[in-house]
């Protein structure tokens, strides 16, 4: 089956997306961004609960990491102001080098663990950090028919 | 400024802030040029100095806060809020540190507002930490350009002061000569700096005690907080850390990245399956399980359309989804169909399993009246709708609760269905008696209390679903007809009553509804009214308690025959019986707007005529009634054009109309009512109205009946019925 598939475009063909899960932000501690570890149960057949968690830890850390109040933030800010702001036009700020991070770091989740199992994470930035977005693909040369009558809801494919 | 939806070049909004620029660096200027040379002389060269760095920082923090983004969220893609949108409540709560904070549901950004997030119309976003929109900088103060802000504000408070000082000192010594230009320039400065000083210096205040306090300025001006407990504050100090030291936030409307490309490639590893999948359908079966279903509604409504005789499994899984619904769902749904109604009659007697199976049939009936109801009706539902079980008529009823009440006040009505099943000749009657049964059983279980009391003695008042009615009516009044009452949540439980039988009717009918089998059939609708309330239709039941699981075959059987007998009927309205049948409307009720499928209709036209047209009076609110028992008339010729039902249909919608007093089914039928006015029917509907003169309602739409040509169906019932 993997001689199928030679290019993108095929292996995009071959899955089609059925389903999107959507982990909401955990607003317990306030708005710090951090997201809900809770497992959705529509992932209960695709993936291991324990590895979804892992991914969502880890992505929290490196949230809290990137908006920790510390010594590197004041020192940013201080030199902002120094320079009238113009510091922003050169260096990337701290936030943004830990968004680097993080995407790097859900791409190769994607990579290793969810694109294995027909699961992808779009990275919460493009959705304005609110959730995390798991596209479910199905296999539609396999189980064409049943791609759609999979997903537990409405699917809307792009 | 006109207000316009799209982004239209306005440049009255420009105005402010341009205002604020010039005179900003309009000012300061002049105060450079005509007053520091002197200054510097006279003092020392560290004046211009100073103040030339603090108003290079006033305009960096100006500039910051003018042009950068506030924080803004880009709109949601539809896949998500595929769940979320017109099903979903308008707020959601959340818990923070232990207080509840409530998120709106943004309509325009098709998200929930996350804590702390306001759309500003004037930008026409959501933006995260939104403060307010400032018209002097023409931008909104969010979560990223806070800070700028507010350094703007203190520095320009700074700055105003040494403008101010040092413009007062030059003319304290240039006072002989204040006509000189100097001198005058450095006045009007003085005069600028001076006039601006206290709104300036105001704002300033504001903002430092709401920094110390960790509000914003929409929480401060909205009093979220007041006499609260803010859940975002740090303690003062840490409020202050968090607003001048925090990390510049990241900009979430970007351009678009390149994303790497994943490959996605079958065949996909999968976990060990558990048994979990299972655990639905095991709950669903009869035993109202708080169905735990995982899946969306959605999932739920798809079923409901693919299946056409749902399995009793389903239903669980229906009423989770159901409670998710929202009731925009269920109109919808409720439109599709009532069908299950018209075949309920032929199957009487088996009722006793059907009202579960109604419920499900006309899925969208059912999901309706999930969806109104709670989750806790969702259990009983699927429960059961035991027809007998009047315990069910408490879920509608919060539901219901108004239409209840509307009932009370006309109880007339509810006689009205049982008479009109009742006139229905026996083979119309079996049909009706479906659908009589339908809006008996669910007035039972609409109908809260209050009905029963009122109908006690009519039994008919299937509606109400009351147990006295199931012990009068016939148990041919099948529990479905209950079950679509119930599900029509949208609809008042007042619908449910006997749409096609004007309380009137119901007066004078009562006998022979009691008598009749008959009685079942009429207004399928109304049960759907019932809003769901699996209205018991104990009636056809035998006592042994119903389970859903014992109902599934019989019940699927008998929908199914109601559904071919709807057709069937549905094809000889078309032929022209105008009959305004307002039991037709009953029925229609149940489809919900427009979409009173013409099963329905097809059963009431029959039940209806005979009755004559059932003032939809019945429906709590005379001023209801009145308008509807004439819209029904009209209504009778757009209902059909909006379900494609006969006349009689119309006449149920109308009917339906007034009794669910605008519910979304209302809205289907009360359109077609309104627009219409069927000259055979005299608006006698003003009388019909008064609950209290049922009789007279009664009187006055077997005149209008009268007037029309009965259905088909009625030719063979004596028109004597209604004249009591």
């Amino acid at each position: 089956m993997a001689t199928e598939f030679h290019n993108l475009q095929e292996l995009r063909h071959s899955a089609s997306l059925a389903n999107k899960v959507f982990v909401q932000r955990d607003y317990s501690e306030g708005t710090t961004c951090k997201f809900q570890t809770k497992f959705p149960t529509e992932l209960e057949t695709r993936i291991e609960r324990s590895l979804f968690e892992d991914t969502v830890k880890t992505l929290n850390n490196y949230y809290a990491e990137a908006e920790k109040i510390g010594g590197q933030s004041y020192l940013e800010g201080c030199l902002a102001c120094a320079t009238a702001y113009l510091i922003f036009l050169c260096m990337e700020t701290r936030y943004e080098k830990v968004l680097k991070k993080i995407a790097k770091y859900i791409q190769e989740q994607n990579e290793k663990i969810y694109a294995p199992r027909g699961l992808l994470i779009t990275d919460p930035i493009e959705r304005g950090m609110r959730v995390i977005e798991i596209s479910i693909y199905e296999d539609r040369g396999s189980s064409g028919s049943s791609s759609s009558s999979s997903s537990v809801s409405g699917s809307t494919t792009r | 400024m006109p207000n316009s939806t799209g982004k239209r070049f306005k440049p009255t909004k420009y105005i402010p802030v341009s205002t604020a620029a010039t005179l900003l660096v309009g000012s300061t200027t002049l105060f450079f040029v005509f007053t520091c040379p002197w200054l510097t002389k006279v003092i020392s060269p560290a004046v211009p100095l100073y103040n030339g760095l603090v108003f290079l920082f006033v305009l960096a923090n100006f500039s910051m806060a003018t042009f950068m983004d506030p924080g803004v969220y880009p709109r949601a893609d539809e896949d998500e809020d595929k769940d979320d949108d017109f099903r979903a409540p308008l707020y959601k709560n959340v818990d923070i540190k232990g207080i509840q904070v409530r998120m709106k549901w943004c309509a325009t950004c098709h998200f929930y507002r996350p804590p702390r997030c306001s759309h500003c119309s004037v930008c026409d976003n959501c933006v995260e930490d939104f403060d307010h929109h400032c018209p002097w900088v023409n931008n909104c103060i969010g979560r990223r350009n806070y800070r700028y802000f507010f350094l703007f504000l203190l520095s320009l408070s700074v700055h105003m002061i040494d403008v101010f000082t040092f413009s007062l000192i030059f003319v304290h010594h240039h006072r002989e000569r204040l006509t000189a230009l100097h001198t005058t320039v450095t006045l009007v400065v003085m005069c600028i700096a001076g006039l601006f000083f206290i709104p300036v210096m105001g704002l300033t205040g504001f903002h430092m005690v709401l920094v110390a306090r960790g509000r914003t300025t929409n929480e401060q001006v909205t009093g979220k907080f007041r006499g609260g407990v803010n859940p975002f504050t740090r303690g003062c100090c840490g409020n202050v850390e968090y607003v001048l030291c925090s990390p510049l936030a990241p900009r979430y409307m970007l351009h678009p990245r390149k994303k790497p490309h994943i490959k996605i490639q079958p065949p996909f590893i999968r976990p060990d399956l558990s048994d979990r999948q299972i655990t639905i359908k095991v709950s669903d079966n009869g035993t109202h399980s708080t169905i735990v279903s995982s899946k969306s509604k959605s999932s739920l409504v798809g079923l409901d359309d693919k299946e056409i005789q749902p399995p009793l499994p389903p239903k669980a899984d229906r009423y989770n989804l159901k409670n998710q619904l929202t009731s925009s769902e269920e109109s919808s749904l409720s439109g599709k169909t009532h069908p299950s109604t018209p075949a309920m009659y032929k199957y009487r007697p088996s009722f006793s399993t059907m009202p579960k199976v109604h419920y499900h049939n006309s899925r969208e009936k059912i999901v309706r009246g999930d969806e109104c109801k709670t989750s806790a009706i969702l259990e009983e539902g699927v429960r059961g709708h035991d027809y007998r079980s009047e315990p069910n008529l408490d879920l509608p009823e919060y539901t219901n609760a108004p239409l209840h009440k509307t009932f009370q006040s006309s109880p007339l009505q509810l006689d009205a269905d049982p008479v009109n099943s009742r006139s229905l000749s026996l083979k119309q009657a079996q049909r009706r008696s479906e659908k009589g049964h339908l809006p008996a059983l669910q007035p039972q279980t609409v109908t809260s209390t209050p009905y029963k009391s009122v109908f006690s003695p009519n039994t008919l008042s299937n509606r109400n679903g009351s147990l006295s009615y199931d012990s009068l009516l016939n148990p041919s009044i099948s529990p479905a007809a209950a079950n679509e009452c119930m599900a029509h949540r949208g609809m008042p439980s007042l619908g449910f009553h006997s749409p096609y039988l004007p309380t009137k009717m119901c007066h004078m009918r009562e006998p022979e509804i009691q008598r009749q089998q008959v009685t079942t059939t009429y207004s399928p609708v109304m049960p759907v009214r019932a809003v769901g309330r699996q209205s018991p239709h104990q009636r056809d039941r035998d006592p042994s308690p119903v389970r859903y699981d014992n109902l599934s075959q019989t019940i699927m059987a008998s929908i199914q025959e109601r559904k071919e007998i709807e057709e069937r009927e549905k094809r000889q309205m078309y032929h022209g019986r105008s009959q305004p049948h307002i039991y037709a409307q009953d029925s229609g009720v149940f489809d919900g707007p427009g979409g009173y499928g013409l099963p329905p209709s097809g059963c009431y036209p029959d039940g209806t005529r005979s009755r004559g047209p059932t003032p939809p009076a019945y429906s709590g609110s005379r001023d209801n009634l009145m308008g509807v028992g004439l819209v029904n008339y009209g209504q009778r010729t757009t209902v059909m054009r909006h379900g494609g039902s006969t006349m009689s249909r119309a006449l149920r919608t109308s009917s339906t109309s007034l009794h669910t007093d605008h519910s979304s089914s209302n809205s289907s039928q009360g359109r077609a009512t309104e627009g219409y006015r069927s000259p055979t029917h005299q608006p006698h509907s003003p009388v019909v109205p008064r609950s209290p003169s049922y009789s007279h309602h009664k009187l006055s739409y077997m005149n209008a009946m009268t007037e029309t040509p009965l259905d088909w169906e009625l030719q063979g019932t004596s028109p004597n019925i209604w004249t009591a």
